[in-house]
């Protein structure tokens, strides 16, 4: 057992054309019992950019409400928003922070920058970021989600179109996996709109 | 909660040390970090320095980044290969770098290798090892090209041909064979090329490109993917689902306003 | 302190002696990690001052970190005051060993000329102890040359003569510890200066050829 996967979840983001979606399993649970299925583990940061925190949810939400606060001071001082690749900077040094230490979870920022260009990255628990012009995925379901990601996903996908690949790769690797499931959330952030929807997935 | 929001003048913070370490004691196994596997190699020639790098980040056994940068930016005329835990090798030189420049603000000077060189060591000897940085620093200075590299124990050594990390004693191999005294350019950066690639083939922690780096006077070149000796194979068709696959519970569309800027302010 | 995993061991032999003229330093050219030999061509002889150097055994972080902190002072001393003895150098480096030998695994031989005292070869061992002798040798393969250096060790030696005795003690202890070995790196310190001196590991004699 590892703090890891103590409470389970699965979260995944993608690139589409001058798009980028953000998924998540809703479940919450204690190691083998579900307490809980509405709890989405991707928070907007901005109206443009997502975090995603599986991991340990007591980590998660501290670090959702730490996140909350920086960025809002961010915009105080800086009167601007954050950009999702400075949001990224901002996760990954309040993570290394904790070199000896760690938050539990395992971070990803998506979102799109003020010229609408796509963003996404991951990072490890101490913040080492990975930035991909394809997916990234997270939680109990990784080794799930980056093969099958690496089989459906490919460049160009329409926002419609991207919402079915990464809704489809989310489903599939979350009915494999005990940890993660029971409903699903998936933000398509376009220029124009952000699109959330919950999916209908098995309850088991 | 409020230490964790007041903003901190710098350094590492413990607070979840003892909550981390009561866990571990409960038996639960602490999560990977991303490693860079890694085969690292630099080497100088008749007057310069080349460095080289695979591009791939491992967590255990996974394949976390297939393109990643590991020689990173210390100076114009310094750069630094890393091996190791990738978190620590990017925030260590991206903290010398970061102190080299405002230093070279001040003093108006090109930055020295042995600066970049003492600066890193002390800072890996004060952590005591515990910063799982393995570096290969190259650079060209006053004193012409300079190589050394510098342990996590925060030890460093100048030798003329040097390579770090699991694909190590893969790359050692060509090093040994081909490196001599006074290299042209080219068959430098062949050397490591193909050092790099003895990893990436032999070494399961080193894979995908292969990223170099020249340093001479007054030039540093990047070659990004100089060499892609793991292409990838297209698929033949695609998976694209119908649109309609996915079952939907409920949608939410948060319309965006475009904000432009308006017209400036008549100040006459 | 025994070594930290993964810490890069100068598992070594290194030796100086007083001869007629100064001091000769001598070094093998090993480091390794475990059982793998991570550098065979080390550079052991450190400069801490203009005609004092040293020879570092033990952890290689530990001995560069305690002998860039000594070249620093003496730097500093060497503007403050006049030029430091041998003496000096050894003092602080003791010091700094005393003062840490709960974190610290490092030896060192410390040698040099001054115009006091003329050529001076101090030991410094685990713990912070310092010892002058007309010789010294320390490191894991030193174990296994006391003997030899103990019989043929003279007092105001030539130089050739002298290096001689350096060259054959190393080539006898890397021949038997595993911990030692690559080539052979030499320091004459003099009067007029230092001279570096190197013996690629071909020209090593053999154990069985002390004669030449």
């Amino acid at each position: 057992m590892s703090p890891g996967s103590y409470n389970g979840g699965a979260v995944v983001a993608m690139i589409g054309k001058n798009c980028v979606a953000i998924a998540s399993d809703k479940r919450f649970g204690v190691q083998m019992q579900t307490i809980g299925t509405e709890f989405s583990k991707v928070f907007p940061v901005t109206e443009k950019s997502y975090v995603g925190l599986p991991g340990l949810t007591t980590d998660t939400q501290t670090l959702q409400e730490i996140f909350r606060f920086k960025a809002n001071m961010y915009k105080l001082r800086e009167e601007r928003e954050i950009e999702p690749r400075t949001l990224s900077k901002l996760v990954s040094s309040t993570l290394y922070e904790r070199r000896w230490g760690p938050y539990f979870v395992h971070p990803l920022v998506a979102g799109l920058d003020k010229n609408n260009q796509p963003f996404i990255c991951a990072m490890d628990l101490i913040g080492c970021i990975t930035e991909t012009c394809d997916f990234v995925v997270g939680g109990t379901s990784e080794e799930n989600l980056f093969g099958i990601c690496e089989s459906v996903w490919e460049p160009d996908l329409e926002p419609e179109d991207l919402f079915e690949t990464i809704s489809q790769a989310l489903l599939c690797s979350i009915d494999r996996d005990c940890f993660a499931g029971w409903g699903a959330v998936v933000h398509v952030i376009t220029p124009e709109r952000v699109i959330t929807r919950t999916l209908k997935s098995r309850m088991d | 909660m409020e230490t964790n929001i007041i903003p901190r003048k710098g350094g590492f913070n413990f607070d979840n040390y003892k909550r981390n370490l009561f866990l571990e004691q409960k038996g639960l196994t602490l999560p990977k970090v991303t490693k860079t596997g890694t085969t690292i190699v630099g080497a100088l020639f008749k007057d310069g320095v080349v460095l080289g790098a695979d591009t791939r980040a491992t967590g255990g056994s996974i394949v976390q980044d297939k393109d990643i940068i590991k020689i990173s930016y210390i100076a114009p005329n310094i750069y630094c290969c890393g091996a190791g835990t990738a978190a620590d090798t990017l925030f260590t030189t991206a903290l010398i770098s970061s102190q080299l420049e405002l230093h070279r603000l001040t003093t108006g000077r090109q930055s020295r290798f042995n600066s970049a060189e003492t600066m890193l060591k002390q800072l890996l000897f004060r952590h005591q090892g515990h910063i799982g940085a393995a570096l290969i620093l190259g650079g060209y200075d006053i004193n012409g090209p300079v190589l050394a590299h510098i342990y996590p124990h925060g030890s460093s050594e100048h030798h003329p041909y040097i390579t770090m990390g699991s694909g190590s004693l893969a790359a050692v191999s060509v090093l040994e064979t081909r490196w001599t005294k006074n290299l042209e350019r080219q068959d430098a950066i062949d050397m490591v090329k193909d050092a790099v690639e003895a990893g990436i083939f032999n070494d399961l922690g080193s894979g995908s490109n292969v990223n170099l780096v020249v340093i001479e006077k007054n030039k540093t070149e990047s070659l990004r993917e100089y060499s892609k000796p793991t292409p990838h194979h297209p698929k033949n068709c695609d998976y694209k689902y119908k649109r309609g696959t996915t079952a939907i519970l409920k949608e939410s569309i948060k319309d965006l306003v475009v904000v432009t800027d308006g017209e400036a302010m008549d100040i006459s | 302190m025994p070594l930290k995993p993964g810490e890069l061991d100068l598992g070594t032999t290194i030796i100086a002696a007083e001869f007629k003229d100064g001091v000769v330093m001598g070094a093998d050219t090993r480091a390794t990690m475990g059982s793998y030999i991570s550098t065979r061509n080390a550079n052991k002889i450190t400069q801490l001052h203009e005609k004092i150097h040293l020879c570092r055994s033990g952890s290689s972080s530990d001995t560069q970190a305690i002998s860039d902190i000594v070249k620093y002072y003496l730097q500093l001393y060497s503007i403050v005051n006049e030029e430091p003895t041998t003496l000096t150098a050894a003092e602080l480096m003791r010091e700094l060993n005393y003062n840490n030998k709960e974190v610290l695994s490092a030896a060192f031989i410390v040698a040099g000329w001054d115009k006091h005292s003329g050529g001076n070869v101090y030991i410094l061992p685990l713990g912070g102890t310092l010892h002058k002798a007309p010789f010294a040798i320390t490191g894991s393969g030193s174990t296994y040359i006391y003997g030899y250096c103990d019989s043929l060790y003279r007092k105001n030696m030539e130089k050739e003569e002298a290096l001689n005795f350096l060259k054959n003690a190393l080539a006898l202890a890397m021949s038997r510890d595993g911990s030692s070995g690559g080539s052979i790196r030499m320091a004459v310190i003099t009067e007029e200066g230092v001279e570096r001196l190197y013996i690629h590991n071909k020209d090593i004699p053999e154990y069985n050829d002390l004669e030449n």
